[in-house]
C-alpha cells in the first residue's frame, strides 16, 4: 500500500513537466493540474479504509526509519493531504489568469507537493525542506500578476519569512545537537533530552519559523498586505490551506517531541494575542479583503489555543476548528474576488447575485459559531476542552474567544447589512462569477450536510484526533521491533 | 590557554546570527536587509554543521573499504547543503523583487515602501487611508509626495 507516496510524487512530476506538456497541447496543459489533484483525491479515498486500524508507515527506498526517510500516514495526515487537493482544486489560481497559466500552474503544483509533504512527512529534515518549498512557491504565487503592490507586499513577506526560516533552522540545529536525530519517532523516544531550556529555546525558534506561515501573532504582519495585494484565489489558498499545514508541524512537534508545559503555555499566550489583535483589526477594516485576512489571524489564534490544550481533547478541538476554517475561508475569499473592495461598494450585491449573498451569510454565520452550524460545534469543543483544564489561564483564553465571537458577529453582520441593502441601480461589477458561486454553494452544501451528520462525523474526527495524539503508538508504528539506540 | 576551535566556531556562528538579526531589525535599506538575511542564514548553517562536527574525525566517505575510527555526521551536512541552495534561490528572487519595487516606487527604504504599499492597497480597495489617532497632525506626508511623482 504505497499509494500515498504518489500523492507527493505526482504533483511534483507534473509541476516540472507542465511547461513541456503545455507546449505540446494547450488543452492538456490547462487540465493536467486539476486532473492530478482529482487523482490525489482518489488516491486518498482509496487509502482511507486502510488507515482505520493502524497508520501506514512508508519507508522511502526501503531504508528503515532511523536511517531512511519515512512518511507517517495516519488519518489526520491523510485528512489534511486530501484537504489540500480539494481546496487547491476548487481555488485553482490559473483559471483566473489565463495569460500566465503555465507558470502559475507550475507554482501551484509545487505548492501542492510541499503542503502534501508537510502533512505526510515523519522527519524533521523533510518537514523543513517541504516548508521551504511551500514558502518559495507561495512567494511566486503572491507576486504573480505583476502589480507593484503585489511585488512590494511579497518582498516584505519574504523578509519576515526568510527570518523565520533561519530561526527554524537554528531550532533544528539545537534539536539535532541534543538528540543526534531528526526522525520524529526517534525524537519522541529521546524527548527527555529536550525537556530542559535548550529544548524550550529550540521549540520557540521552530514555532516562530513555522508560525510565519501559520499567521502566529508576532510574525503575521505580512498577512493583510499580501492578501490585499495578491490575487484572491492565492489569498484563499494561503489563508485556508497553507496556514493549516504549517500549524500541523507545530501540532506534531508538540504531541511527540516538546512535551514540557512551558511550550504549551507559550502557544496559548501567542494564540490569545493572535485572537485579540486579529479580531480587532478585522473589526476596524473597511474593505472585505482586509477583514477576511485579519479574521483568519483571529481564527488561527483559536486553533493555537485549542492545540495548546494537552491530550486528545485539545487535538480534537483544534482539528475541528482547522477543518471548518479550511472549508469556509477559501469560499469566502473566492466571493471576495468580486466583492473585495470597500464595504460601501457592496449595496445591491444581493440583488445581483442572491445565491452568492445567501451563501456568504451562511458561511459567515458558521464562522461566528451560530448554534446548529458546525462552526458552533468546533468552538464549543475548544471552550469545553479549555475549561476542562481548570486553570485561570485557560479560563481567560475562553473569555477572549467568546468576546472575539461577539466582535466577529458584529463585523460580519455589517458586511451582511451592506450586501442586502437595496439600491435602485446595483453596480454590475457586483455580479459574482460562476466559479465563485459554484464553490460557495458547494461549501455551503458541505456545511449543511455536516450539520445533519454531525454525530458520525464528530465520532470519526474524535478517533482521528485520538490516533494523532497517541505518542506511544506513533513510536510503536515506526519502530515495530522496538527502538534501536 | 588556547581557545578550543569548536568554541571559536560556535561563538562565530552565533555572532553571525546576531549581526543578521540586528541588521534585519535596525536597517531600513532593502539591500542591507537582504544582506543581513544572508548573514543570518550563514550563521544558522554554520551552527547546524557544528552540531554534527566531531574533533579529529574524517569525512564520512569510505575509501578502499577501510573504516576510519570516527567520522563526521553527514546528516547536518546534507541539511545545510539543502538550506544553502534554498537560501541562494530565495535571495536571488528577493533581489529581483527589490529591483521591481525600486522601478515602481523609486525608493529602497522599507518604511516608505510600506506607506506606499498601504496607499496602493487602500486605493485599490476604494477606502480612505487609515489614520492613526496618535499620529501628529502637523507632520507633513513627505513620503507620499515623493512616491506620487
Amino acid at each position: 500500500m504505497n499509494a500515498p507516496v504518489l500523492m507527493f510524487a505526482l504533483p511534483l512530476l507534473t509541476a516540472f513537466l507542465l511547461p513541456v506538456i503545455d507546449r505540446l497541447s494547450g488543452l492538456a496543459g490547462r487540465w493536467i493540474g486539476p486532473l492530478v489533484l482529482v487523482g490525489n483525491l482518489l488516491l486518498g479515498a482509496l487509502a482511507w479504509p486502510h488507515l482505520q486500524d493502524a497508520p501506514l508507515v512508508l519507508a522511502m527506498g526501503g531504508f528503515r526509519p532511523p536511517l531512511g526517510i519515512v512518511f507517517y500516514v495516519d488519518r489526520m495526515a491523510m485528512l489534511f493531504a486530501m484537504g489540500v487537493a480539494l481546496g487547491v482544486l476548487l481555488l485553482w489560481p490559473a483559471w483566473a489568469q489565463d495569460k500566465d497559466r503555465v507558470r502559475i500552474s507550475t507554482l501551484t503544483m509545487v505548492l501542492v507537493t510541499a503542503t502534501t509533504g508537510l502533512a505526510l512527512s515523519g522527519d524533521l529534515f523533510n518537514l523543513f525542506v517541504c516548508y521551504e518549498l511551500a514558502a518559495i512557491s507561495s512567494y511566486g504565487l503572491a507576486a504573480a500578476g505583476g502589480s507593484a503592490a503585489a511585488g512590494a507586499a511579497t518582498l516584505r513577506y519574504m523578509v519576515i519569512s526568510s527570518f523565520g526560516s533561519a530561526l527554524m533552522l537554528i531550532g533544528i540545529a539545537l534539536v539535532y545537537q541534543a538528540t543526534g536525530t531528526l526522525n520524529l519517532a526517534q525524537l519522541a523516544v529521546l524527548s527527555d533530552a529536550l525537556a530542559g531550556p535548550q529544548g524550550l529555546i529550540a521549540f520557540i525558534f521552530i514555532l516562530l519559523g513555522a508560525g510565519v506561515k501559520a499567521e502566529l501573532f508576532p510574525v503575521n504582519a505580512w498577512v493583510p498586505e499580501v492578501y490585499g495585494a495578491a490575487a484572491q484565489r492565492v489569498a484563499g489558498i494561503l489563508a485556508g490551506i497553507v496556514s493549516k499545514l504549517a500549524l500541523l508541524i507545530i501540532v506534531r512537534l508538540l504531541v511527540l517531541v516538546f512535551r514540557q508545559p512551558e511550550a504549551q503555555q507559550i502557544l496559548l499566550v501567542l494564540g490569545v494575542l493572535g485572537v485579540i489583535t486579529g479580531e480587532l483589526a478585522a473589526w476596524r477594516a473597511q474593505d472585505l479583503t482586509r477583514m477576511l485576512a485579519c479574521s483568519s489571524i483571529g481564527q488561527l489564534g483559536v486553533m493555537f489555543v485549542a492545540f495548546s490544550i494537552p491530550g486528545p481533547a485539545g487535538v480534537f478541538a483544534g482539528l475541528a476548528v482547522a477543518l471548518h476554517h479550511m472549508l469556509v475561508k477559501p469560499a469566502l475569499f473566492l466571493l471576495a474576488e468580486r466583492w473585495g473592495g470597500a464595504l460601501t461598494r457592496l449595496p445591491g450585491a444581493a440583488q445581483k447575485s442572491p445565491l452568492a449573498a445567501a451563501c456568504f451569510v451562511l458561511l459567515a454565520l458558521s464562522l461566528v459559531g451560530i448554534p446548529p452550524l458546525p462552526g458552533f460545534w468546533a468552538k464549543f469543543l475548544v471552550v469545553t476542552a479549555a475549561l476542562g483544564q481548570g486553570t485561570p489561564a485557560y479560563a481567560g483564553a475562553v473569555a477572549v474567544i467568546l468576546a472575539a465571537a461577539v466582535i466577529e458577529a458584529s463585523y460580519l453582520a455589517r458586511v451582511a447589512a451592506h450586501l442586502y441593502r437595496r439600491v435602485t441601480q446595483p453596480l454590475s461589477a457586483n455580479r459574482q462569477t460562476r466559479a465563485a458561486v459554484t464553490v460557495a454553494t458547494c461549501a455551503s452544501a458541505a456545511l449543511v450536510s455536516a450539520t445533519l451528520w454531525l454525530a458520525p462525523l464528530g465520532n470519526s474526527l474524535q478517533v482521528t484526533a485520538a490516533q494523532a495524539a497517541d505518542r506511544d503508538s506513533y513510536i510503536h508504528n515506526v519502530f515495530p521491533q522496538g527502538v534501536q539506540p | 590557554m588556547t581557545p578550543d576551535i569548536g568554541q571559536v566556531l560556535f561563538c562565530g556562528s552565533f555572532g553571525l546570527v546576531i549581526i543578521g538579526i540586528f541588521g534585519i531589525v535596525l536597517t531600513n535599506h532593502l539591500v542591507r536587509i537582504v544582506l543581513s538575511i544572508a548573514l543570518l542564514e550563514t550563521g544558522a548553517n554554520l551552527l547546524l554543521v557544528m552540531s554534527g562536527y566531531r574533533p579529529g574525525a574524517a569525512a564520512p566517505i569510505l575509501v578502499d573499504g577501510t573504516v576510519p575510527a570516527s567520522m563526521v555526521d553527514p546528516v547536518p551536512q546534507a541539511l545545510v547543503l539543502t538550506a544553502i541552495v534554498i537560501g541562494v534561490a530565495v535571495q536571488a528572487f528577493m533581489m529581483v523583487l527589490v529591483l521591481r519595487v525600486h522601478t515602481a516606487y523609486g525608493t529602497l527604504d522599507i518604511r516608505e515602501i510600506r506607506t506606499l504599499l498601504e496607499r496602493d492597497i487602500t486605493h485599490a480597495a476604494g477606502v480612505p487611508l487609515p489614520v492613526s489617532p496618535d499620529e501628529p497632525l502637523a507632520q507633513p506626508h513627505t513620503v507620499l509626495h515623493r512616491g506620487a511623482q
